[in-house]
């Protein structure tokens, strides 16, 4: 097996503080050691490639920029297990999809940094002419590999990993010309791991932040971005954003200056306007609170998250108001999904049809705003009250320190992810649907909402409850789970005045 | 009749949880006591929690495509540890890519599960499953018909 990540006894205590140079050198040191395309990394060739790079190629440039035109950018999701595979991808995505961002995604040996399995993959792949893992392995195709598929689209790359081991395939794929990761420690490592705890999870990310840090100051800004979308499942804006400030507070403290925070959309436009708008203004009120006065913070919405259906013209229209919702909601950026969903990953052309499918909604949504109604500011509203209550009680908890914090805060319950698979997490907290569309709480577990807050959620709940005829309850977290999956039949009968 | 025991998890490097928790809330609500082992689960801890529970049957969720690897030699472990009778359920998104179920449930069987559920399936039916083949077991019967 690979040379194991065991905790390092000589680590410094946990804590939000920036990794001092010194310790910072030697952590590289020992990560880069771990298997052999680790050495390909050499810092100063990677500063000047970065430097090298057009504008228009480097994400945290091209993220200032569509903040600054108004823009709300495409990217979508994709990574196949050989490099011709992926690099025909990534050409599909910017030529055929007009992707502004291109992505990789990692496979799951490597998320999990099995990188012996990683390698039997590629070599299966490369035998049966298909890919057999469901990412691109990173780390086995080394920096040159990575600097090639960079070189061969025109649009800015970004990694997609879904892990709480980030380390080494951060420093590949940034070395490479890669100028953005996905990828944060409180939202990974609950939402993607069992036994892993949540210390180390923000360790491991703390070291990819600090390498950013390391970039900025030879000035290269490199895009960092959280994927507050956590389980995916029905997270009302609140936990997202709750988790949003603490992972972008870590980021800060150790030196980064570009972080873009990620949230599942609801489907109800007005929650996901709202929850794009305090996102923003939450991650900048802490931030500044904290004394980061100069970090970008912009938004992005992502295509439904949850069980899709298996029609594809329902698909579509899932796909093509994402965009739509994105737009209105002021995100910077929106993360597609194809129609194709239903039945796993999607081929490069379906891939790149969702993301012109959304290009086109975002195109009509032209610069409609909801700033200004009233739903929109009491839902804004609410959503700050529930994110206060909770990031200030974590913050007491820490003594004024994120990452303590953030680790007593979940053995308290008072931090909680809804269906997360992690032992660390108490995952009491339950979310559904609203009779309105919006997603609520129907069951806070421990976290300390306010009891008006909770009113409010119990409330709208009930309106639901009693619509369908059904208990007020987790019953109504269940049927939330598979609504959008349901047959159109179902979900919106054409029956009218006949029964 | 004593209260009945059944493990639950979802196997292999998988995550997906949320099915496999709403059956596990389910089968507590319905009085069963309910090993729930959570997301990531390898299949020699079903059957090792199987053991030490004494439980009546184990109930295996994939949803990521690789659970005909993961479920390999599921109905031999549980021989090996002493669990000849023990109902096995498995259920999910069973194999990669587009299959057809009645292939896909054949696969399982043979495998030594007592009965597959496809993608879908309500917590109810496997409720009324789990209840009419605890009651043929009782019996000295395999499993209830249909």
């Amino acid at each position: 097996m690979n040379a194991p990540a065991a905790p390092d006894p000589s680590l410094l205590p946990l804590s939000e503080a920036r990794i001092p140079d010194d310790v910072f050198e030697r952590m590289r040191r020992e990560n880069l050691a771990r298997w052999p395309t680790g050495a390909e990394v050499d810092f100063e060739a990677a500063v000047a490639r970065h430097q090298a790079l057009p504008k228009h190629k480097q994400l945290g440039w091209v993220m200032r920029e569509a903040d600054r035109q108004r823009r709300c950018l495409t990217q979508p999701r994709g990574g196949f297990g050989t490099f011709d595979m992926h690099r025909h991808l990534m050409v599909t995505l910017d030529k055929d999809g007009h992707a502004d961002i291109v992505p990789t995604t990692t496979d799951s040996y490597t998320r999990n940094e099995q990188w012996q399995l990683a390698q039997k993959g590629i070599e299966e792949s490369e035998r049966a002419g298909r890919s057999m893992l469901n990412g691109y392995p990173m780390v086995n195709y080394g920096v040159a590999r990575a600097a090639e598929l960079v070189d061969a689209i025109d649009k800015p790359a970004i990694m997609l990993t879904g892990t709480a081991m980030p380390r080494l395939t951060g420093e590949i794929g940034y070395a490479g010309g890669y100028s953005g990761y996905l990828g944060s420690g409180i939202a990974y490592t609950t939402s993607y791991t069992k036994e892993f705890s949540i210390g180390e999870g923000i360790r491991n990310y703390q070291y990819l932040d600090r390498l950013v840090s390391m970039y900025q100051a030879h000035g290269v800004e490199l895009h960092r971005r959280q994927p507050g979308f956590l389980t995916g499942t029905n997270v009302p804006p609140s936990i997202a954003i709750v988790t949003a400030v603490l992972d972008c507070l870590l980021a800060a403290a150790q030196g980064v200056r570009n972080y873009g925070l990620e949230m599942g959309e609801t489907l109800h436009l007005v929650q996901d306007a709202a929850a794009v708008a305090a996102c923003r203004e939450l991650c900048q009120e802490y931030l500044q609170r904290r004394g980061h006065h100069d970090v970008f913070t912009p938004v992005t919405l992502l295509h439904w998250m949850g069980a899709w259906p298996h029609d594809d013209a329902q698909c579509a229209a899932l796909v093509a108001y994402g965009g739509t919702l994105a737009a209105i909601a002021g995100a910077i950026s929106v993360t597609t999904k194809s129609v194709h969903e239903a039945f796993g990953i999607p081929t490069p052309e379906a891939n790149a049809e969702g993301l012109r499918m959304t290009r086109m909604a975002i195109y009509l949504a032209r610069e409609i705003r909801l700033d200004g109604l009233k739903a929109f500011q009491d839902e804004k509203d609410l959503i700050e009250r529930e994110v206060r209550a909770i990031v200030d009680k974590t913050l007491e908890m820490g003594d004024g320190d994120v990452a303590l914090g953030t680790v007593r805060a979940f053995e308290a319950g008072v931090l909680d992810v809804p269906w997360s698979p992690s032992r660390y997490c108490k995952s009491r907290v339950i979310p559904a649907r609203d009779a309105e569309g919006c997603l609520r709480i129907v069951d806070p577990g421990l976290m300390p909402f306010p009891k008006e807050v909770m009113e409010i959620h119990e409330e709208k709940l009930r309106r639901r409850a009693e619509k369908e005829g059904v208990p007020f309850g987790h019953e109504l977290a269940v049927s939330s789970v598979y609504e959008m999956a349901e047959p159109i039949a179902k979900l919106l009968p054409d029956r009218i005045g006949r029964d | 009749m004593k209260q009945k025991t059944v493990v639950t998890g979802v196997i292999g490097s998988d995550t997906h949880i949320v099915g496999n928790r709403i059956l596990s809330m389910a089968l507590e609500k319905a009085g069963y006591t309910t090993i729930a082992l959570g997301a990531l689960t390898p299949a020699p801890d079903f059957v090792k929690a199987a053991v030490e529970t004494n439980a009546d049957a184990i109930l295996v969720s994939s949803l990521y495509g690789q659970g005909e690897l993961d479920c390999r030699g599921f109905r031999d472990l549980c021989v090996e540890a002493g669990l000849e009778n023990i109902l096995l359920y498995v259920g999910g998104n069973l194999v990669v890519g587009k299959r057809s179920w009645e292939e896909t449930q054949r696969t399982y069987l043979a495998m030594g599960f007592d009965r597959a559920a496809p993608p879908g399936t309500r917590v109810e039916t496997v409720l009324d499953w789990l209840e009419r083949d605890l009651a043929a077991r009782e019996r000295g019967e395999r499993r209830a018909t249909a």
